[in-house]
């Protein structure tokens, strides 16, 4: 039986590519979409994640970097610095401004750093220099190469020129890029408090990050300290909070349109099929056996949908960042394990309608209609 | 016509169902439209709704929502001097994230002068701040987290309470909420700074001229309210478009395939009446218009049930979740309804032309 | 016209057997009183105008449909009293079913047609394509075993009904108008298959048709209108000419406690004579 909804599935090639089809067009909408939250997840922790940064401090209660503002005074620098186990520490200014070059403007998080900053500055340059002298910046690759941008070439950050003498790797996201000058300049041009923002730490050989990191905000006042782990999860969560509803709500949708285009093409089958079905009845097929047909037909139809739905979501995931949109997506495991349940229960689904016809089927009906 | 009626009623089930397909597509693509047009209201509430017509911010800052500003000191001064500016309304504003019930909530914090304005533009309960950490917060926001007058909400460490709840001031993603000035100031360890100026001019006044008057100062961009709006409005869709684009095109080829593969299966299975149509006489031509007038009908059926089911899904989740706002223009359901015409034609393509091929004889075989 | 003899090991014993469909003023009755015998190795053909109640009598005896009135007896156990559940087992095993559109699995190839309802009857795979594949090749489709039904011949396609119906072994064949969709050649073939199933396999054979030819292979002919047998004929071979006649109607001849017909007076002197040298 299993080997007639394999045959039965073939035969019509038409109806089997739509069914197939639009399974995966239904299954791409959702997985593409925690694609791109995913990818963009990825993106706003990169610079955490390879900041070689084992601590980062904030100022209290602040526990992000996207979408929040951070100050503390100079003097925890020193204090922080103090705590047993720090190896050693690197501040660094923050704000979100934007790169100008001739008439276009790009969003960008410009970070200030320290002379020969250990840490804070870009992990990956692909040409020039890895940190900003004066009146120097680096910024994104992608970004200088979607505005023309040479190395050499002057932009506008902070309402000041900069000449680009480096170009970072892997600092750019959907939304926006990190840009790196010097704090000098940085301080120059937003006026000095005697503060700054964020307070990267490397601990000691052989101590433990969560232990050192406890320590400061047992022995520090006023401020917030996390794991390069903890911190990046915290990122993470700002994306996934605020998608929530809207992953769910596609997720439905999706779920919907596939079942519908399920449902349809099962039914229809097995309509064009009655008679078949009915002929076997009477040489003495079973109803379960004529249900199993009609199931593994629709399972069969539904893996074979996932399966192009996955392949196409891949697909994207290489052809989209091509197009320059800093858009990248990754396919998650959580995502393709919800896929694939929602694959499951629409193949389960679908396959009622079917199997109430063949329930319902008069075997003597094989002489009837001629 | 009526053997298209015929042909496409006999089967209740399936009409039911390709009428379904075609609803649920077109559904999917308004609502997904309804969001995107209403998500820009959302983005440019501020704006479009405090005072003023003209923005000053820092120099390169063109966005709100975008880059932070941060005026230089004297700014406003200059700006009261100015020809046909009646009143400078100066904010401080920032991008917070607040922590509500362990969930991550982007905001965007306005500190203002109730006295000088610059906050929420209308309140359904308390008042505005009028001492030390107090805050008015967006009302649905405030439902979402049951939260209430009198509650304590923890800002960058410090706790504020609030005193009023404004409408109008919440988006899918962030919330505006407002605090005085001085309290915004001692957060950001910044006294005395100001990120916007938000000009309201004199009746006539020559809005260019004060723009050039502005832009003639280093160290600041004014523009118009409108155009930081539009600028606004710009960068959110810079980063939604792609994914949306893709899902409206996702959402119209499932239509286009449920459709055709109704017509298509349609089709073939009355092959023997259309060969034995063509055998007595009847042209092709008749038989399109037979294919075309069930794709037509299953289409402008889904599309109308489409557009109903997409008032009534933004209907139930806007009471499910208030923070999303979906507004339909009749221009969208026109254009939802040209989508289910489209639909219509492409399925027809490949089913005519198995009429086309159908020979007479067909009827004869076995 | 009942078969007098009402020996156990008759295949199928159908009695009084009655179909009414709907009730009151607009109730039909299909068959009526309708009895019959059927013994191993025998052929009965059915035969009446369309209306007549072929296919309802047919439905029945293929426990396709249950009578309203009378009852059903296949190889011993009465299949009209047997509750729905349990009769897929007897379709499957202990009758095979041959239609006039043959019905064969269109996504299907010859081979696979047979053996599935060799699987279904609970034959492993391998086992039931072993079976098939004999069968078809017996009958002379060993070259068309992965044919799809869209390239066989209808003779062809029929002798792929034909062995599907065999593969589970039945001794009872049910056949509704076999030949009508063949050619007269073709129709002849399958006409010689289906009595030497019955003869040399010792199967009873139940054929309901239009088809004049099939007397020449049938032992009984029965007429069947407004559900009710009207006549019975017997088949016999005139020994001079060859040929099918009907007994009721032929010239007959007693010798030795044997009866013997003959197509026309010409043969039945023939014989006589013979005899007569014989002596």
């Amino acid at each position: 039986m299993i080997r007639l909804a394999f045959r039965n599935l073939f035969q019509n090639k038409a109806r089997l590519a739509i069914s197939v089809g639009g399974v995966a067009l239904a299954l791409l909408l959702i997985l593409s979409l925690d694609a791109v939250f995913t990818g963009v997840e990825r993106q706003i922790t990169a610079y955490i994640e390879y900041s070689d940064a084992d601590v980062w401090v904030s100022q209290a209660g602040v526990l992000n970097m996207h979408m929040a503002s951070s100050s503390l005074p100079d003097s925890v620098a020193r204090k922080v610095r103090a705590v047993p186990g720090v190896a050693s520490v690197t501040p660094i200014l923050y704000l979100t401004n934007n790169v100008v070059y001739e008439d276009e403007r790009n969003l960008a998080y410009i970070i200030g750093l320290p002379e020969s900053a250990e840490m804070g500055g870009p992990w990956k340059v692909s040409s020039g220099r890895s940190l900003p002298g004066k009146s120097e910046a680096i910024i994104d690759r992608t970004i200088a190469e979607k505005a023309g941008i040479k190395m050499g070439d002057e932009v506008e950050i902070l309402g000041e020129e900069f000449e680009v003498t480096g170009l970072s790797e892997g600092t750019a996201s959907l939304v926006n890029s990190v840009a790196f000058i010097s704090m000098d300049d940085f301080e120059d041009l937003r006026g000095n408090y005697g503060t700054f923002s964020f307070l990267l730490v490397k601990v000691l050989e052989g101590e433990s990050p969560e232990l050192v990191a406890a320590r400061i905000q047992a022995q520090v006042r006023d401020v917030t300290v996390q794991t390069r782990e903890g911190f990046a999860r915290q990122e993470r969560r700002v994306v996934q909070d605020m998608s929530t509803d809207v992953v769910t709500i596609m997720n439905l949708i999706g779920f919907l349109i596939g079942l519908a285009v399920m449902a349809l093409t099962v039914y229809t089958s097995t309509l064009s099929r009655r008679r078949e079905y009915g002929m076997l009845k009477a040489l003495g097929a079973r109803n379960t056996d004529l249900y199993l047909t009609v199931l593994a037909q629709a399972i069969l139809s539904v893996i074979l949908g996932f399966l192009v739905g996955l392949v196409l979501t891949l697909l994207l995931t290489v052809v989209v960042p091509i197009f320059g949109s800093n858009l990248a997506l990754e396919v998650s495991r959580a995502s393709l394990l919800k896929v694939a349940s929602v694959s499951v229960v629409i193949a389960a689904v679908s396959a009622m309608l079917p199997i109430r016809q063949i329930a319902g089927l008069d075997p003597a009906m094989v002489f009837r209609g001629r | 016509m009526s053997l298209a009626r015929r042909n496409l009623f006999q089967d209740k089930t399936r009409l039911a169902l390709s009428i379904g397909g075609v609803a649920l597509a077109v559904m999917l693509i308004l609502v997904l439209k309804g969001f995107l047009a209403g998500m820009n209201r959302q983005i440019t509430s501020y704006l479009d709704r405090s005072p003023g017509s003209i923005v000053v911010a820092e120099e390169d800052v063109v966005n709100l929502l975008g880059a932070t500003s941060l005026l230089p000191e004297g700014v406003d001064e200059k700006a009261e001097r100015i020809r046909g500016v009646e009143e400078v309304t100066p904010i401080l504003s920032q991008f917070i994230i607040l922590e509500l019930h362990e969930k991550k909530q982007p905001a965007y914090m306005v500190g203002y002068d109730p006295e000088l304005g610059g906050g929420p533009w209308q309140l359904v309960a308390g008042r505005e701040p009028r001492s030390k950490k107090e805050m008015v917060f967006d009302r649905v926001l405030a439902q979402r987290h049951n939260l209430t007058l009198g509650d304590r909400v923890e800002v960058m460490g410090q706790d504020f309470t609030i005193v009023g709840l404004s409408s109008g001031t919440t988006s899918w993603m962030t919330s505006f909420f407002f605090v005085r000035k001085q309290d915004a100031e001692n957060l950001l360890l910044a006294p005395g700074a100001t990120s916007f100026l938000l000009l309201t001019t004199s009746d006539g006044a020559d809005l260019d001229k004060i723009l050039k008057r502005f832009n003639d100062f280093s160290d600041v961009n004014a523009l118009t309210k409108r155009e930081m709006a539009a600028n606004d409005l710009k960068l959110f869709a810079r980063i939604f478009s792609a994914p949306l684009k893709l899902m409206v095109g996702i959402a119209f080829l499932v239509g286009t395939m449920i459709v055709g593969l109704i017509i298509y299966t349609a089709t073939v299975e009355r092959q023997r009446e259309y060969g034995v149509i063509k055998a007595i006489g009847g042209k092709n031509r008749f038989l399109y218009q037979v294919v075309v007038t069930q794709a037509l009908f299953a289409s402008i059926a889904g599309s109308f049930l489409g557009i109903l089911l997409a008032n009534g899904t933004a209907q139930w989740i806007m009471s499910a979740r208030p923070q999303f706002l979906i507004v339909f223009d009749p221009v969208d359901s026109g254009q939802a309804l040209l989508a289910g015409l489209g639909m219509a034609l492409i399925a027809s393509i490949f089913p005519t032309r198995v009429v086309a091929r159908l020979a007479p004889a067909e009827v004869f075989r076995k | 016209m009942t078969n007098v003899s009402q020996v156990q090991d008759e295949t199928l014993q159908i009695a009084h057997v009655t179909k009414r469909y709907g009730a009151g003023s607009t109730e039909v009755t299909a068959v009526h009183d309708v009895s019959l015998s059927v013994s191993p190795g025998e052929i009965v053909l059915i035969m009446g105008p369309s209306g007549s109640g072929k296919t309802t009598l047919l439905s029945m005896l293929g426990a396709l449909l249950k009578p309203t009135e009378g009852t059903i007896q296949l190889n011993g156990t009465m299949i009209s009293a047997l509750e729905e559940n349990r009769l897929p087992d007897i379709r499957l095993k202990q009758f095979g079913f041959i239609f006039q559109d043959f019905n064969l699995l269109s996504a299907l190839t010859a081979l696979e047609n047979v053996a599935i309802v060799g699987e279904l009857a609970g034959a492993k795979s391998g086992e039931a394509k072993r079976k098939a594949a004999s069968l078809l090749t017996e009958l002379g489709l060993g070259e068309r075993l992965n044919f799809p039904p869209e390239k066989l011949s209808g003779g062809e396609k029929q002798r792929v009904a034909i062995a599907r119906a065999l593969v589970n072994d039945p001794r009872l064949i049910l056949a509704d108008e076999p030949t009508a969709n063949l050619d007269s050649k073709i129709g002849h073939e399958i006409m010689r298959l289906l009595r030497n199933i019955a003869k040399e396999q010792g199967r009873s054979v139940v054929i309901v048709s239009h088809d004049q030819r099939i007397k020449d292979i049938a032992d009984r002919v029965l007429w069947l209108e407004d559900g009710e047998f009207k006549e019975t004929v017997t088949m016999a071979i005139d020994p001079v000419c060859g040929m099918s006649v009907e007994r009721e109607k032929a010239v007959s001849l007693e010798s030795e406690g044997q009866d013997y017909y003959f197509c026309a007076q010409g043969c039945r002197d023939e014989f006589k004579n013979k005899l007569k040298s014989a002596l």
